[in-house]
């Protein structure tokens, strides 16, 4: 079956049942969704689906038989960031980065679909997503930032700002 | 000297974030076997049967490894700290804990691997298990480890490690209250987004180059080394980002066990653990069980303190002796009682061994010092900040193991803490400082304490 | 060694239905999100797997006031309905499990390891839904209580009710967006005025609370009445004692609702 990955369509000979996740860490070498859980649990292996965010690990291969995915590689390089990669360099929202690339694909569809600044807003489309390093802060910072059309300057880490408690009270 | 202070970028971020940074799972091998670990179902068992030949048999299993192919099984991995070696890498004769490993295999596919496991013919004989870590010093309680249930070894072979200072009986004497208090924090599991992953690729020379996930680079090419009984230079390591430790990888032993399956097929192996088995059998943080009862006079000085702790190391040793050590050196926190009198037991149960975790050994105490400072506050009808003020840390105070603190910051992290909750503080303790202890502040029980710590 | 499985892709429901049979040896695949860990971890090892994502079961029409929801329709586009359907499918996982997970999935749902499964039960029972669906026998149509005993051996293809006049929904908070439901309370006041409520949460799967809504009237006899129509556990999510205490709490809350909503 077909498949197109980034933009450039690609044969795929796995099984039909084959999870997209293996299919595409596997088969065809794009690396950037990780096999957290592999049960849905933690959101490390979302892409977008059609521009829809899904767990890889969730699909079988052939529910996606001629669909668009796309990956973190799909939106920027090194030498051409999306503004969302640069918000969570510059935000400094990733640590470990094992959960960042899965993190980034929700965050781009809550944005494509209008998301707003609103902190809340962000935590339920983020809801799925497990990050053991960050507590979570300074990734709602980032997306925030690119919602409200913050430039990122690359040289420095952001200034902190007032941790509040996420989701607490103070 | 530029960098301090500096919002310096971080290394790794675009790495991160652009999908580039390379985690061990990510590193493709051709020809690589996948490995599959058969474990205990049993808490606790003898191993009357173990027959690995099915599995053997099977087309494209390539390996099967048991104790049995082990140079040296049993391996103390904190043996330069003198905790001596009591687990093994690979079951024999007996599973402690469910989700022991008995035998890993390599083989073509992860279904092939599956069921080759499944293949090996494993029979036991159940034996009674201890999960209590309060019951493992009954008479009757079932004896589950070769040491006896808690851990024998500390210096001069003593089975506990024990902290005395000044003199507590007449600390408990001239009392006005004793307040007691029972903290039993459960155990942690780390849960990195990453789990536990391995790759070992024989060489053509002899050498084994190893992908590892460890926290601990140099440390885990020694435990390498020792359980294959090779020189150190046979082994080229390759560490790299880990996708979150939090100290569950210290004490991998996926390194060791991928390298025997890599060494016995003459193939590169892949292991990558399930998130089942990082719940299952991954180590966690300890529960412990403490028990305080402190000394306090009516007016808020704590004259001294007994403590009890029981560690629940899990069915083997590993680090416990050693962040027990360190919780006995904290078990005052941030304040100082000059009389103490500490005893603490690293102790076995039918568990998944424990392991560090971030403040190993230390989160404990410091959650069991400060509920108990709270309670000590509401039993005297003091303000909680208050006594925590009057009891802190100051120049010239020792720690429980005798240490002489010359910049603590107990006291401004309080009278910080106040200050970011709107909490008002009476003149005095608003104007307390670090300094050295006089007048009010240094009552009686503290003059002949300061500076004279007993040996423990 | 097992055999790959034959995957069928039907590209009608007539299609599906055929190719379901009588159901033997068939795994149904809605959205995966069940099914595929399954799979992963070696579980389950199906000889035919049946995917209907092609096969045109998604969607929600409606027929004066009568609504009818397809098999596949995703939890996200039910979790735009009104209640009690609304908030019990927004209250399902997060906004990627919804958007793959399908009604059918979610109804159909085994017991799982440690937790009951299937929350939309519960306000589907309110409602007094009927299911039509295929398998030995042919196709039938029944009341959701006739067949949930048997969801696993049917192809469901779509749910019906009567459009409410009001309905409510309480639930007990989950601690994190992966956890189940521990206990819901579906409540629906019918066209013509009658109470209907029902639980997911007390047992294996959903129930009607028959001695509550007797005594709707009050809501404070109701959620004590309802204890009577129960058998309540322990599981990974909660107790019986836990159960038994706030079970006539939420009851009390989803009639308040209904009340407010009047």
């Amino acid at each position: 079956m077909k498949l197109t990955v980034n933009g450039i369509e690609r044969e795929v000979e796995s099984a039909p049942l084959t999870p997209l996740l293996f299919v595409l860490r596997d088969e065809l070498e794009v690396e950037s969704p990780k096999a957290g859980c592999q049960q849905g649990g933690c959101g490390a292996c979302t892409v977008l689906v059609d521009g829809e965010p899904r767990r890889s690990c969730l699909t079988p291969v052939a529910a996606v038989e001629g669909a668009q995915i796309t990956t973190v590689e799909g939106l920027g390089s090194p030498e051409s960031l999306a503004p969302l990669q640069q918000a969570f360099t510059h935000h400094y929202a990733a640590q470990c980065g094992f959960c960042t690339t899965g993190m980034i694909m929700a965050a781009q569809a809550y944005l494509d679909h209008g998301g707003t600044e609103d902190r809340e807003a962000i935590q339920s489309a983020l809801a799925g997503h497990v990050c053991r390093c960050t507590g979570y802060v300074k990734i709602v910072d980032a997306v925030s930032a690119v919602a409200r059309g913050d430039s990122f300057d690359l040289t420095v880490t952001a200034e902190s700002h007032d941790t509040t408690n996420v989701g607490g009270t103070k | 000297m530029k960098a301090v202070g500096a919002r310096l970028p971080r290394y790794d971020g675009i790495g991160h974030v652009t999908g580039r940074t390379v985690y061990v799972d990510d590193i493709r091998i051709p020809g690589s076997l996948w490995v599959k670990a058969l474990r205990s179902p049993s808490h606790h068992a003898k191993i009357v049967k173990l027959d690995t030949a099915p599995a053997e048999a099977m087309k494209g299993v390539h390996a099967v490894v048991t104790h049995k192919d082990v140079p040296l099984n049993v391996y103390g991995h904190l043996s330069a700290l003198g905790i001596p070696g009591d687990e093994p890498l690979l079951a024999e004769g007996e599973v402690r804990y469910q989700g022991q490993p008995i035998a890993v295999v390599a083989a073509e596919t992860e279904e092939l691997a599956r069921a080759a496991v499944e293949a090996i013919v494993l029979e036991l004989d159940e034996q009674p298990a201890l999960f209590d870590v309060r019951k493992a010093f009954d008479a009757d309680a079932p004896k589950i480890h070769q040491w006896g249930n808690w851990y024998p070894h500390f210096e001069a072979e003593m089975d506990r490690r024990q902290i005395r200072k000044g003199d507590i009986d007449a600390a408990f004497d001239r009392a006005d209250t004793i307040v007691q208090g029972v903290y039993r924090p459960a155990a942690i599991e780390h849960v990195p987004l990453e789990t536990q992953v391995c790759q070992v690729v024989p060489e053509p020379s002899g050498r084994l180059t190893i992908y590892s996930c460890t926290q601990a680079l140099y440390f885990s090419m020694g435990v390498v080394s020792a359980h294959l009984q090779q020189p150190l230079n046979k082994f080229k390591f390759v560490g790299g980002t880990v996708g979150g430790g939090f100290g569950g990888k210290v004490d991998t032993a996926t390194e060791t066990m991928c390298s025997l399956l890599a060494l016995k097929s003459g193939k590169p192996v892949r292991w990558r653990w399930t998130r089942e088995e990082e719940f299952l059998c991954s180590s966690t943080r300890a529960p412990w069980h403490m028990e305080i009862a402190d000394a306090v006079t009516k007016d808020g000085w704590i004259l001294g303190r007994k403590m009890l702790t029981l560690h629940d190391a899990g069915a083997y040793a590993r680090f416990s002796p050693y962040g027990l050590t360190k919780h006995s050196f904290h078990h005052t926190g941030a304040y100082t009682i000059p009389n103490l009198e500490f005893n603490g037991y690293v102790v076995f149960t039918n568990r998944v061994p424990t392991t560090a975790m971030r403040g190993f050994g230390v989160t404990s105490v410091s959650f069991a010092t400060e509920t108990h400072m709270s309670r000590v506050a509401k039993v005297l009808g003091i303000d909680p900040f208050e006594l925590r003020l009057k009891n802190a840390n100051r120049i010239g105070d020792t720690s429980p193991n005798g240490i002489t603190y010359t910049d603590p910051s107990t006291v401004p992290t309080i009278q910080a803490i106040a200050d970011s909750l709107g909490h008002e503080l009476p003149g005095e303790y608003r104007a307390m400082t670090p300094a050295r202890r006089e007048g009010a502040l240094l009552p009686e029980h503290l003059v002949d304490q300061l500076g004279n710590p007993e040996a423990h | 060694m097992s055999a790959a499985p034959e995957v069928l892709l039907p590209s009608s429901a007539d299609e599906a239905v055929s190719l379901f049979g009588d159901g033997a040896d068939v795994t149904v695949v809605g959205g995966g999100t069940i099914v595929l860990p399954e799979l992963t971890y070696g579980r389950l090892k199906p000889t035919r797997a049946l995917l209907l994502h092609r096969a045109g079961l998604a969607g929600i029409s409606r027929n004066g006031s009568t609504v009818t929801v397809g098999a596949t329709t995703s939890i996200l586009d039910l979790s735009r309905e009104r209640a009690p359907v609304g908030p019990c499918a927004a209250n399902i996982a997060d906004l990627e499990i919804r958007s793959q997970g399908t009604l059918a999935g979610n109804i159909c749902a085994g017991e799982g390891p440690d937790a009951p499964r299937g929350d939309l039960q519960g306000p589907l029972l309110a409602l007094g839904a009927t299911v039509r669906s295929a398998g030995q026998g042919g196709t039938t149509t029944e009341p959701l209580e006739e067949f949930l005993p048997k969801r696993r051996s049917r192809l469901l293809l779509d749910v019906s009710f009567e459009e409410p006049a009001a309905g409510a929904f309480a639930a007990l908070g989950r601690p994190h967006t992966h956890d189940y439901t521990a206990l819901a309370v579906s409540a629906v006041r019918a066209a013509d005025g009658s109470i209907r409520l029902a639980a997911t949460g007390v047992g294996w799967w959903g129930t009607r609370l028959p001695s509550a809504e007797a005594a709707a009237g009050d809501p404070e006899a109701a959620g004590t009445a309802a204890l009577a129509d129960v058998t309540l556990h322990d599981d990974a999510l909660a107790s019986a004692w836990y159960r038994e205490r706030t079970l006539p709490v939420l009851v009390r809350r989803a009639l308040a609702q209904l009340e407010e909503s009047a």
